[in-house]
């Protein structure tokens, strides 16, 4: 990492200099990553990446192209410059493109933390080793992955837009297996400040959950009431932003058009559960995220509010042509919760299961969101309000919206990880009543 | 020259000789192989007199091109170049690794050393050091042949072709079509400790469309993807596919799909078309079969495997008529090339996974038969994906055999089954981690009636255990049905890393597999409950 804000200035410059087209805009991106990886009690693979990217979007009235190349260099940028406005000259008129976006209010990003920036590979190794060798104390494989990511970015473009950004996370998810019995637990987390990180509690659930998850039972699938911990929720609430684009609505092609009658407008109608709340703001603490996206500013927004909707993301074609704002898509996610132990809310449950995580999320049915996928990590029968023993793991087949309708209870909100992206999130664990486990998997 | 230096205006003449220029450009390559030498002998010298007991060096240069088109506007015209190289470095039995975008000598110096701090912070408390069998020494050069550059063909082309697609289905009555083309050459360059110095070059094309048709009124849509699976090949893919035809055509059973009866779930027979049974040999054989995998290396993300080493040559993974082939050398695969990313040259090394049906060899790479006592090394099977990913086994091309019937058709096949289903295209996809439970859709599915196509079913997901369904295998087409399908991204690895590969398949029967209503597993009632098949809407 080397570049500062003034570097990125002159370099942008410097490349705009170079464009004799209408319009351009440029992404500049910085990156150094480290990754550790482990498996079988041991490290695997594991890196120190530098990369570095320049977009550039050039346009001449509605003709448009884009180029991206990773040399900084003065023959490769002007290559570049030429190459993609030869590129737009070519390219068809296309009626929705828009010039550049003008500049914005744009929020100061709080995702960054100058500890997490200083962590060195020597550092990432101490704090991973105690965690490796918990798992040879405790008789069970674990396998896990850290990586330690710094990004320094700057949106520009010839309107006058210059976004200058940085960034760091930390990401940890470990896998414990005891071969005995065929247990597996799991268990994860994702700081901006490494300092937060406490990789010895995360080793410690996954051991605990591969140990108590030993000697399966054999349970049937079928409609039941579901304990899902806060990475299973937060894949089932990245699945349902993703489908909340206003121009699919207006297009009779999202989900969302089965939820409302055809008299009945969507925003300001209650279409899932009282409980249901669902907000993305950049300068939230203990999930931050960028305060842009291609340019236009991100700030606090409600998407769902006690089940009413409340806004769809617009893209700035869809919110020209329809005199409305563009809503850009969210860089993080928060979902409100009760703050219940996670024993309180299995405390609530007569008869249910309890879901560490999901797995192999897809897309079954788009017209009500039906995804499939599986449980693995930790699937526990709950009996009388109490955990009663681990059993098989499932297939469900579930919509996410069906999921916003039928929560029962809510927990403390946590930063883990889930199977699908990794974006920051606040989740709850949740209580979810008739959830599909639609068969029954071997896998353990 | 560090990214600081180029701002303060001082360039380094050799590094210019490196620009990425316009990608496409083979100056740039030729510029690339005539300092791909040097470059490699800092990097490998260097990692040596520092302690790597084995140490590779990768160059590589990946250019894309992308167009999309939506309707009648062309939305998004695309290239992508990155360049960069890494070292990878083995100490005292461990592992290092250091990428980056920069080729000048200092920087591989740099990262040289960076690898080879990662390997030796794991000293002392490793549990088992990393051995590898030893490779010969290449010097080889290796180009996929292809016979039209799709990176020479006017954008104009390209484009009229696209918009060819989406006039065809919106004619036909489509509400919305995309269309789009992707192109990308991968040039690698290799050198190793073991004397290995190595060129290759492939290219592969993913052309696709998708039409969605709307019904506000009845509050539907249905959608129907193309066919045509990516490949390792040249623009000639792409120019010589009936794509027009194809889009009407898929408009026309959208509309089908959209007034199709829903499935009653249940058990029943399942005639599979290539188009769909690719992806599922993808995921019920492929990625079961990793080594990697079996031996837990993948437990955190992927997943581990049923398919465990005391299995070799013992589990009757399928019927006697299954046998499924691995290689890195079918013609257009897209997994095909000259030398893995370890070094080890892939022809010789196709292998069978299943033979009579019976499991009888993993995916392997360099370092990892010994692991459980395989002679002959690895197979051929590690892939990185970029100049700034570690080489991980990867799946080679695999793909099941015709049957011994050359007469055998997917129409022979129906002719067989009273009561069932043909499926077409790919469709959603879902396994679990260890590779047992697993559940697809496509994008057509036909109903079959004594023998013959009688419309089509909607609301269809087929569901079951990866050997049950390979067992319950009667009846594969002849040689002349064999086509391939293939993924222009496979994912595995943390951090992630996408793999191309081809699967090639004929027609096959399953008997009395688990059909599911996907419309009742959502919830909702459906039309094969309210006994009103043959029109209405599935979600109504």
């Amino acid at each position: 990492m080397g570049l500062s804000k003034q570097d990125f200035e002159s370099l942008g410059e410097k490349i705009l200099n170079l464009v004799e087209a209408d319009g351009a805009q440029l992404w500049l991106h910085e990156t150094e990553d480290l990754q550790l990886r482990s498996a079988n009690n041991d490290i695997t693979s594991n890196g120190v990446v530098d990369r570095f990217k320049i977009g550039i979007t050039v346009n001449y009235g509605k003709q448009s192209a884009s180029i991206e190349i990773n040399q900084s260099n003065d023959e490769a940028i002007r290559e570049a410059v030429k190459k993609v406005q030869q590129m737009a000259k070519l390219a068809p008129e296309d009626p929705e493109h828009l010039p550049p976006v003008e500049p914005g209010d744009y929020l100061t990003p709080i995702n960054f933390s100058e500890a997490t920036a200083g962590m060195n590979p020597e550092d990432a190794l101490k704090q991973i080793r105690p965690v490796i060798e918990q798992g040879r104390s405790a008789g069970v494989d674990s396998a896990g992955y850290l990586e330690r990511s710094i990004s320094s970015s700057a949106q520009i473009n010839t309107n006058g837009v210059f976004i200058h950004e940085q960034s760091t996370g930390v990401k940890f998810s470990i896998t414990a297996r005891a071969a005995e019995g065929r247990g597996s637990g799991w268990a994860s987390t994702q700081v901006t400040d490494v300092s937060e990180l406490d990789l010895a509690a995360v080793g410690d659930s996954a051991i605990q959950k591969a140990l108590a998850s030993r000697n399966a039972k054999a349970r049937k699938a079928g409609r039941t009431t579901v304990v899902l911990e806060a990475p299973g929720v937060r894949d089932l609430l990245s699945i349902l932003s993703w489908n909340l684009g206003q121009r699919n609505y207006d297009e009779d092609r999202s989900f969302l058009n089965g939820l409302v009658g055809e008299d009945q407008e969507l925003i300001g109608n209650q279409i899932f559960g009282e409980n249901a709340t669902l907000y993305s703001d950049p300068l939230y603490e203990p999930a931050p995220c960028g305060v842009h996206y291609y340019g236009i500013p991100r700030k606090k927004t409600m998407w769902i509010e006690d089940g009413v909707m409340k806004n769809l993301m617009v893209q700035r074609f869809w919110a020209q042509k329809n005199g409305i704002d563009p809503l850009p898509w969210p860089g993080n996610l928060i979902m409100p919760g009760e703050g219940k132990s996670t024993d309180e809310l299995i405390a609530s449950v007569e008869d249910g299961v309890l879901i560490t995580r999901l797995w192999y999320l897809r897309q079954v049915q788009p017209q009500t969101l039906l995804y499939t996928g599986l449980t693995r990590d930790g699937t526990f029968a709950i009996k009388d309000g109490k955990i009663d023993g681990p059993v098989n793991n499932f297939r469900f087949n579930e919509s996410p919206a069906n999921v916003l309708k039928n929560i029962v209870a809510s927990g403390k909100q946590e930063r883990v990880l889930g199977s699908e992206g990794d974006s920051p999130m606040h989740v709850p664990p949740l209580v979810v009543k008739d959830f599909n486990l639609s068969s029954v998997s071997e896998a353990s | 020259m560090h990214r600081r230096d180029w701002l303060k205006g001082t360039s380094a003449a050799g590094i210019t000789l490196l620009s990425s220029r316009w990608v496409t450009s083979a100056e740039a390559a030729d510029a690339l192989s005539e300092k791909f030498p040097r470059l490699a002998e800092v990097a490998l010298s260097h990692a040596t007199s520092l302690g790597a007991s084995f140490a590779d060096f990768h160059l590589m240069q990946t250019d894309s091109e992308s167009l999309f088109a939506r309707e009648e506007m062309v939305q998004g015209v695309d290239a992508d170049s990155k360049l960069g190289c890494s070292v990878r470095v083995l100490v005292d039995g461990a592992w290092g690794f250091s990428a980056t975008e920069n080729l000048s000598e200092t920087a591989i110096r740099k990262v040289t050393e960076s690898a080879i701090a990662l390997a030796k912070g794991q000293a002392g408390w490793r549990a088992k050091p990393i051995e590898l069998e030893i490779l010969p020494a290449y010097q080889g050069n290796w180009e996929l042949p292809i016979e039209v550059d799709p990176f020479t063909v006017s954008l104009e082309d390209k484009v009229e072709q696209l918009l060819g697609i989406n006039r065809s289905a919106l004619n036909t009555g489509a509400n919305y079509c995309f269309s789009y083309l992707l192109a990308v050459r991968e040039r690698k360059w290799l050198a190793n400790t073991f004397g290995s110095r190595i060129t290759q070059s492939r290219v592969r094309l993913h052309p696709s469309f998708s039409v969605t048709l709307t019904d506000p009124k009845q509050g539907g849509f249905a959608s129907r993807e193309s066919f045509l699976p990516p490949r390792a090949a040249g623009y000639e893919h792409f120019r010589d596919w009936n794509a027009v035809e194809e889009a009407a055509l898929a408009v026309e059973q959208a509309k089908e799909k959209m007034a199709a009866p829903s499935v009653t779930p249940g058990k029943k027979d399942l005639v599979i078309a290539p188009s769909n049974l690719w992806l599922t040999i993808h995921e019920t054989v492929g990625h079961p079969t990793e080594l990697d995998r079996a031996l837990g290396y993948e437990a955190n993300y992927a997943g581990t495997s049923f398919c465990t080493p005391e299995k070799l040559d013992d589990l009757r993974y399928g019927s006697e008529r299954v046998n499924i082939f691995a290689d890195r050398t079918a013609e257009q695969g897209l997994s095909t090339i000259g030398w893995d990313d370890d070094g080890v040259q892939t022809k010789g090394k196709e292998f069978p996974i299943i033979k009579d049906g019976i499991f009888r060899n993993y995916q392997m790479a360099m370092g990892q038969a010994a692991l459980i006592g395989r002679d002959g090394g690895s197979n051929g099977c590690a892939y990185s994906d970029g100049y700034d990913s570690i080489p991980i086994q990867r799946m080679p091309n695999i793909s099941l055999q015709p049957g011994t019937d050359d007469a055998v058709t997917a129409e022979s096949l129906i002719a067989d089954v009273e009561d069932g289903i043909f499926a077409e295209g790919r469709g959603s996809w879902s396994i679990d981690q260890q590779r047992y439970n697993f559940q697809f859709t496509a994008q057509v599915f036909h109903k079959i009636t004594d023998g013959k196509l009688d419309g089509m079913y909607k609301d269809v997901a087929y569901q079951g255990n990866s050997v049950d369904f390979w067992n319950a295998c009667d009846g594969l087409g002849g040689k002349g049905t064999y086509e391939m399908g293939g993924s222009f991204r496979c994912g595995k690895g943390q951090p992630g890393q996408g793999a191309p590969v081809s699967h090639g398949a004929v027609p096959a029967r399953f008997r009395q597999i688990n059909i599911l209503n996907t419309a009742e597993e959502s919830g909702k009632k459906t039309a094969s409950k309210c006994d009103c098949s043959g029109g209405g809407t599935a979600w109504a």
